[in-house]
């Protein structure tokens, strides 16, 4: 027994206290978290852009050419992986860029703005189209309506996908890895080749990953509680 | 005020409206009753073009509204309309509600409209409602604060679209007694409803709308004593 413990504290040591390697899961974790948290920005921007345009139409009710390119952004994201969009964002479009974490960020920002952009578009239509008639009906323009009233009412629906989404955002940049950026998933596998052990870093990367998204999943809770203060539906 | 000319609607393969004249005049107060599925609900969203006729004119105040070219915003902003379901903003409350067209469209500036809005809450006794929200009041509130909500605008019509049809029996009163006051202070109605004795009492006219035309048009009296045509004496002998 003791024995065992000797060896497992022998091990810990060497993953995370030997030549203060502890920090380099935590420079690893802010890579992963800057990706991930303009990325998230980003992702939001472009999909609450393109849920609007998907959902625009026409005096008559039409499609609008908006309509299609939306469309066809969003089959293009969906229909490919994400991690050949990071590979191609990285030695195709950017490939004399050196800003690899800018690379990162844009080439997840695009993908999450497609998944973002249907669960907009699906928190706006299940917003009561009365809402909308009534702010038509007053003189307001559409886009007044769906700025004041619509989407204000819209988020507080999409924010449990919204946080699913983010979860997968955050676990995704793992891929980075891929193109030579030192995030966390890395770090642990880096330190592993020069331990050679696996089990600690690998696991202690997890427990990272876990805690962070933990309290990830707490403030959503909270955010989601504050907003639907007010409104006894 | 408001001219229809041979309005005709069609959703898909159904056709709604089939040539629909109608002149509204200042002041008048039109009640529209009729069976289900009659068109009288469209024909009243029409006139502010939330629904956009399949073919014929709308004038209003000598303007075309049916053209393309002209500002439906600017229209709606003189149109007020009530609806079946209210459509109180759920996400504002009851002032924010009621100031929220008037600010945005800069007809008043936001004192102005607070003040404005808090005078026309009186007038319908929901004044201690003003920071409510529209998930804490009952739907006989809800529809006063909706007419609010419209008058706020300083319309020069308002329209009711089936205003008590989504209430509580004992809340019908309450609204219809809005509406009441709102006739007699010289509003230009033009008003949907199931509500026959609010017709008798209130309307100068009383159109009977079936199969997307206006089959009989006449006085109170005369439209409830002696009607016309068949269909509305049937109609009658149901409702009343």
């Amino acid at each position: 027994m003791t024995e065992w413990f000797a060896k497992v504290e022998k091990l810990f040591t060497a993953a995370f206290i030997t030549k203060d390697r502890w920090k380099l899961y935590f420079e690893g974790l802010g890579v992963t978290l800057e990706i991930a948290f303009f990325a998230a920005i980003l992702g939001m921007i472009i999909g609450t852009v393109i849920a609007l345009m998907k959902l625009s139409t026409t005096r008559n009710g039409k499609k609008t050419v908006l309509t299609v390119i939306a469309n066809i952004y969003i089959d293009i994201i969906r229909g490919t992986p994400s991690v050949l969009q990071l590979l191609i964002m990285w030695f195709v479009i950017m490939k004399n860029s050196k800003n690899g974490v800018l690379i990162a960020v844009l080439s997840f920002g695009i993908n999450s703005g497609a998944y973002v952009a249907e669960i907009v578009r699906a928190g706006i239509l299940a917003v009561d189209n009365g809402q909308m008639e009534a702010g038509r009906s007053l003189g307001l323009s559409k886009a007044q309506t769906m700025c004041y009233i619509v989407l204000p009412q819209a988020v507080k629906n999409v924010l449990p996908p919204i946080g699913n989404e983010f979860i997968v955002l955050l676990k995704e940049t793992a891929i980075v890895g891929y193109v030579s950026l030192t995030d966390l998933t890395r770090t642990a596998n880096q330190i592993s080749s020069r331990t050679y052990d696996a089990f600690m870093p690998l696991i202690g990367a997890a427990v990272i990953y876990f805690v962070v998204i933990k309290i990830l999943t707490i403030l959503l809770a909270q955010l989601e509680r504050g907003l639907r203060k007010g409104d006894n539906r | 005020m408001i001219i229809v000319k041979d309005l005709h609607k069609t959703f898909e393969n159904n056709h709604v409206l089939r040539g629909i004249h109608y002149h509204v005049h200042q002041g008048e107060k039109i009640v529209v009753v009729g069976p289900s599925g009659s068109g009288k609900s469209t024909f009243l969203r029409c006139l502010n073009l939330l629904e956009t006729p399949t073919r014929g004119e709308i004038w209003f105040d000598g303007q075309l509204i049916t053209d393309p070219k002209t500002s439906i915003n600017k229209v709606r902003e003189h149109m007020g309309m009530v609806f079946q379901n209210f459509n109180l903003f759920n996400n504002l409350t009851i002032m924010e509600n009621i100031t929220l067209a008037p600010t945005k469209l800069k007809i008043m500036s936001k004192e102005e409209a607070s003040e404005n809005a808090l005078q026309l809450l009186q007038r319908v006794g929901l004044a201690e409602k003003a920071d409510a929200y529209p998930g804490q009041l009952s739907g006989g509130q809800k529809q006063r604060i909706a007419i609010v909500r419209s008058l706020a605008m300083n319309p020069r019509v308002m329209l009711f679209d089936e205003p008590t049809s989504a209430l509580d029996p004992e809340m019908v009163g309450e609204v219809l007694d809005v509406m009441k006051g709102l006739a007699e202070s010289g509003m230009t109605m033009v008003v949907v409803t199931h509500e026959m004795g609010f017709a008798r009492e209130v309307g100068t006219k009383v159109l009977f709308m079936d199969e997307g035309i206006i089959m009989e048009e006449n006085e109170p009296a005369e439209f409830f004593n002696h009607p016309k045509c068949e269909r509305l004496q049937e109609f009658l002998s149901k409702v009343l």
